[in-house]
């Protein structure tokens, strides 16, 4: 009887947290399809003749309002400044953070625990306290919009994160492995390679994915250290809204291709995040 | 400061309420089953979506002339609900949206951190017969909390400087009815050019955020600590 | 012959000597048409450029690059971009920023004196902090040397009203426009604000646009109760947000019909105004109005709102700029386009005509521009007189700010032809439109804590309390930087 009513409660909270974040979600994507006009209706239109309009728009760059004006978009290059920017910020976090993460986790060397700290200080310094003096020291040395300029200074936002999500995971990794690989006769980089990295993965799959995500989504960074050349699509899907219309269809759609390359991510990520359960039971 | 009540009310009941509601994902999720496994993606999308862009679309969502919200919320007997246009409810629908958007922080966190905790205390309580709920708080819960502590720093960090969302909707409005420190600093640099005035309030700001991780990280470091001693026993 | 003395009627009329209005007695006097007219200045006007006495190579080479607003403005200057370098072999380069996030963009490149932008887009407000502040360059320097300028430029076809709004001393409570003042930017296209209307619902209703702001009210409430067997939702619909924005187009075009002020004045030390009686019987009959009839989610409301619930048919009629109601009616991915009438509105039952606050966006120079010169040459020739007609007759660039182009029949045809009654609401209103506010520094501290009252007041509070609040709040902000 008791099992009854849980399973009948577990039930209820899936249909209540699918309803609650996927609702918005689909409806983003079901107005992708719509014209401004059938959007805006007082009483909403479920049946509508879906049009393909947006999209072709967004990738031709160039909207036609017949009798009106041209409507010039710029969200290929966009979503191009994106990736570069996000997929380089993931990268060079990666490439640092991991070792790093490790170092903190693994050797209790003096003045590490502030090091860590001043790191995840980053993380909290208010975008709106460095963004001007960043924007004019950036002038000054020429880095004034540059993707180098700005993976720089994402890695405040994506190398605290990664920094200290992926070190509670190799604080919970057993020394005792590693140094059996180690006695083996293994260097210090190999048993890190094949030991701890693996073990960490999980750990690291999600901070990766988060990192991607805060990354993708910055907005306030590349807005004033860039020109409208690299703005990345979240700055880029602003400039739809013009003096005479809310195009609601287009956004709609310039959300839906804008989620499309990180939700691709978490589908390949999704496979490590579920390895490390397999691998617990080496750990403690 | 008259932002306070609002300052204090906005950020503690978002955080609880995504803390809980991602640590009741995290557990619904954490058996691997296909619908599992689709939703720990699909649960991800609110936060893929850039918060300034989920806020213009949460705007028409609850229009009251064009919303599909509140035209189904008409059905139930809820008719013009005031959203973020009434100090009543403005604090209400800032929660909402930032309840949507970064739940699924607290989620993928915690789920990774649950599928990556050890068997061998569950397989010993099983062994045991002891009951669900003693699993959960003596032994899942205990394992969980660095992570629960990691996930829930970094959403106070960003919730003390959470801006999209609010200037979005509210821009600390009606009246100063949501008025928070990040959004006067926004005004105060970008609107009024008060570039210096500004940067004094952001430095309070860094220092509260300063001193909020500072207890947040020894209590960090405790408790990995004792979690770690709990299971060597 | 009468068309000889036409002639030297209008080179009096292009080089700013003589009104429009009288350019237009004259005409009539000697029996010339609108269209002949016209078209007598067209031939006089759109002499080729470079043909003059006019280096407009000066500058051949070089690149310059603007800072600039998505808006159709822009659409139209880059239309015709082309011409431009054709003339002066010049390189124009341009970044385009959203709205929403463009004056961010602004304020960060003029605060940190990047020399990476040369000109930039802006209304007359932002000057008040821009001007006093060095970030933007007195054009007087340019506009009055002739070796700069070319010499058809004709500044003084530009309407008075604009060219004075974008100018002042820097001293608070100084009128722009005054002696002393600076040409902190130059007018290029502006907003009137009027009433837009759904003519098909106001057909329905049996009604004619609002002759005052009792009617307006009575109207609006009429709208909002017949809202459910209708296909509108509400009566009037006017920006609300918690921004100086809320403060300038219909609500200040409102109050300052009704003769009231933001500020008294006396003598440099200014005082807040908003709390006198008669302000506050207007802001009771306003905060009834928008609390009854407005839109229900009012407080988040925009430009973009405003126009977009009229052109979808939420809204029977909006106060707020002509050109808004414009934009929503040309483009044809609205519900209602098509469907607008314009109306000059005067709030004041006792008052005879109306007096819009004006928005003007303007073009200003950047004060850390390294190519200044450079940049002057795109400016007098974007909103000089024969990219000006381009763009108010090929594009979207209106209001245009020159005289010849609203004198012109191309223009008049293709507004009559678009926009019932708009150009007699441009007629009505023009001679009552200027900046209504006390020229200050704190501009935008002071609107914006204005509309958040607004705000209180339409969810609420009591008005005589709420304004006596935001007097005294005012106050001591002006006293903290020495103005009160």
């Amino acid at each position: 009887m008791s099992i009854n009513v849980w399973s009948i409660l577990k039930f209820f909270a899936y249909v209540a947290i699918i309803m609650f974040f996927l609702f918005p979600i689909a409806w983003i994507f079901n107005m992708s399809f719509m014209t401004n006009d059938e959007i805006l209706r007082k009483v909403p239109v479920l049946f509508y003749e879906p049009t393909f309009k947006n999209y072709i728009g967004l990738w031709e760059g160039e909207i036609a309002i017949e009798g009106f004006a041209t409507m010039y978009v710029y969200f290929k290059q966009n979503l191009i400044n994106s990736a570069i920017l996000s997929v380089g910020s993931v990268s060079v976090t990666l490439l640092l953070g991991v070792p790093a993460a490790y170092a903190f986790a693994r050797y209790k060397f003096k003045g590490g625990e502030d090091i860590a700290f001043t790191l995840l200080s980053f993380r909290f310094a208010p975008a709106l306290l460095i963004i001007l003096p960043l924007n004019l020291y950036f002038s000054e040395i020429g880095l004034y919009d540059s993707y180098f300029a700005l993976i720089w200074v994402y890695q405040l936002i994506t190398l605290p994160l990664l920094l200290w999500i992926v070190r509670g995971y190799f604080e919970d990794i057993s020394p005792d492995i590693e140094y059996a690989y180690r006695l083996d006769g293994h260097s210090w980089f190999q048993s890190f390679w094949k030991i701890s990295i693996p073990l960490a993965k999980p750990g690291i799959a999600a901070a990766s994915l988060l990192c991607f995500i805060y990354a993708w989504n910055n907005f306030v960074f590349a807005l004033i250290l860039g020109s409208s050349q690299i703005q990345p699509v979240t700055v880029g899907a602003l400039a739809f809204i013009t003096a005479s219309a809310i195009p609601y269809g287009l956004i709609a759609c310039g959300i839906v291709v804008s989620v499309l390359p990180t939700l691709i991510l978490a589908l390949f990520i999704q496979k490590y995040l579920v390895q490390g359960l397999s691998l617990g039971a080496i750990k403690g | 400061m008259e932002y306070d009540k609002s300052f204090f009310n906005l950020y503690f009941f978002t955080i609880i309420i995504e803390l809980l509601l991602g640590l009741g994902i995290a557990l619904l999720l954490a058996k691997r089953n296909w619908l599992n496994n689709i939703l720990g993606v699909l649960l991800v999308l609110p936060l893929m979506i850039a918060p300034a862009l989920a806020s213009l679309i949460w705007r028409l969502l609850i229009n009251p002339n064009f919303g599909i919200v509140n035209y189904l919320l008409s059905f139930i007997g809820i008719d013009d609900f005031t959203w973020a246009s009434h100090p009543d409810t403005v604090l209400f629908t800032l929660i909402m949206v930032d309840v949507w958007v970064f739940t699924p922080f607290i989620m993928i966190l915690l789920l990774a951190g649950l599928r990556s905790l050890p068997r061998q205390p569950f397989e010993a309580a099983e062994l045991d017969g002891v009951p669900e709920y003693y699993k959960f708080f003596r032994i899942t819960l205990p394992m969980l909390f660095p992570f629960i502590l990691t996930a829930s720093l970094f959403r106070l960090l960003e919730s003390i400087q959470q801006f999209d969302i609010i200037y979005a909707l509210s821009q600390g409005g009606p009246g100063e009815s949501s008025m928070v420190f990040q959004v006067s600093a926004y005004l105060q640099t970008f609107q009024y050019t008060n570039i210096g005035k500004a940067a004094a309030m952001m430095v309070v700001l860094w220092a509260i955020c300063y001193f909020l991780c500072h207890v947040f990280v020894q209590q960090w470091h405790k408790l990995k600590i004792k979690t770690k001693g709990e299971l060597l026993q | 012959m009468s068309h000889s003395k036409m002639k030297s009627a209008i080179d009096t009329f292009l080089k700013g000597k003589m009104s429009r209005r009288d350019l237009l007695i004259k005409a009539g006097r000697y029996g010339i048409g609108f269209a002949a007219l016209t078209k007598l200045m067209g031939m006089q006007v759109t002499s080729a450029l470079a043909a003059q006495d006019f280096d407009w190579k000066k500058h051949s080479g070089t690149t310059i690059k603007l800072l600039m607003n998505k808006h159709p403005y822009m659409d139209s200057m880059i239309a015709e971009l082309d011409n431009f370098k054709a003339l002066t072999g010049m390189n124009v380069e341009y970044d385009i920023f959203a709205e929403d996030v463009y004056f961010d963009k602004v304020t960060a490149a003029l605060s940190s004196k990047s020399s990476e932008y040369d000109a930039f887009m802006t209304g007359a407000y932002m000057t008040w902090t821009y001007g006093p502040a060095g970030w933007c360059a007195d054009l007087n320097d340019f506009i009055q040397d002739s070796n700069k300028t070319n010499p058809s430029y004709n500044w003084n076809d530009v309407v008075g009203n604009l060219r004075d709004a974008c100018s002042w001393s820097g001293v608070a409570g100084d009128v722009p426009g005054a002696a002393g003042s600076k040409q902190w930017c130059m007018p290029w296209g502006f907003e009137l604000n009027s009433v837009t209307y759904n003519m098909r619902y106001f057909e329905k209703a049996g009604m004619k646009p609002p002759g005052d702001l009792v009617e307006m009210t009575d109207q609006a409430e009429y709208f909002t109760k017949n809202a459910g067997s209708n296909e509108w939702s509400y009566g009037i619909g006017t920006r609300g947000s918690r921004s100086w924005a809320t403060i300038h187009p219909g609500f200040m075009s409102a109050y300052a019909n009704y003769g009231l002020v933001d500020f008294e004045n006396n003598g440099g030390k200014l005082k807040a105004a908003m709390n006198s009686q008669a302000s506050k019987d207007f802001h009771k009959q306003w905060v009834k109005m928008i609390a009854s009839s407005g839109p229900a989610n009012w407080s988040g409301y925009t430009w973009y709102e405003v126009g977009n619930d009229i052109g979808a048919g939420a809204s029977a009629m909006i106060f707020d700029a002509d050109i808004l109601g414009y934009f929503f009616n040309g483009n044809p991915d609205n519900k209602e386009a098509g469907n607008f009438g314009f109306h000059g509105f005067t709030p004041n039952p006792s008052a005879s005509a109306p007096t819009p606050n004006v928005w003007i966006w303007s073009l200003a120079m950047s004060n850390f521009s390294k190519k200044k010169d450079a940049a002057w040459y795109w400016m007098q020739w974007c909103n000089g007189p024969e990219n000006a007609m381009a763009g108010g007759v090929k594009h979207n660039q209106v209001n245009p700010v020159r005289e010849s182009v609203w004198a012109s029949g191309d223009f008049d045809d293709k507004i009559r032809g678009t926009s019932p009654g708009y150009m007699e609401q441009y007629n009505s209103s023009i001679d009552g439109s200027k900046i209504h506010f006390t020229a200050q520094p704190l501009f935008f501290e002071t609107t914006t804590e204005w509309a958040a009252a607004l705000q209180e007041m339409q969810t609420g509070s009591n008005v005589d309390e709420t304004l006596d609040k935001l007097a005294s709040k005012i106050d001591r902000m002006m006293k903290d930087v020495g103005l009160a």
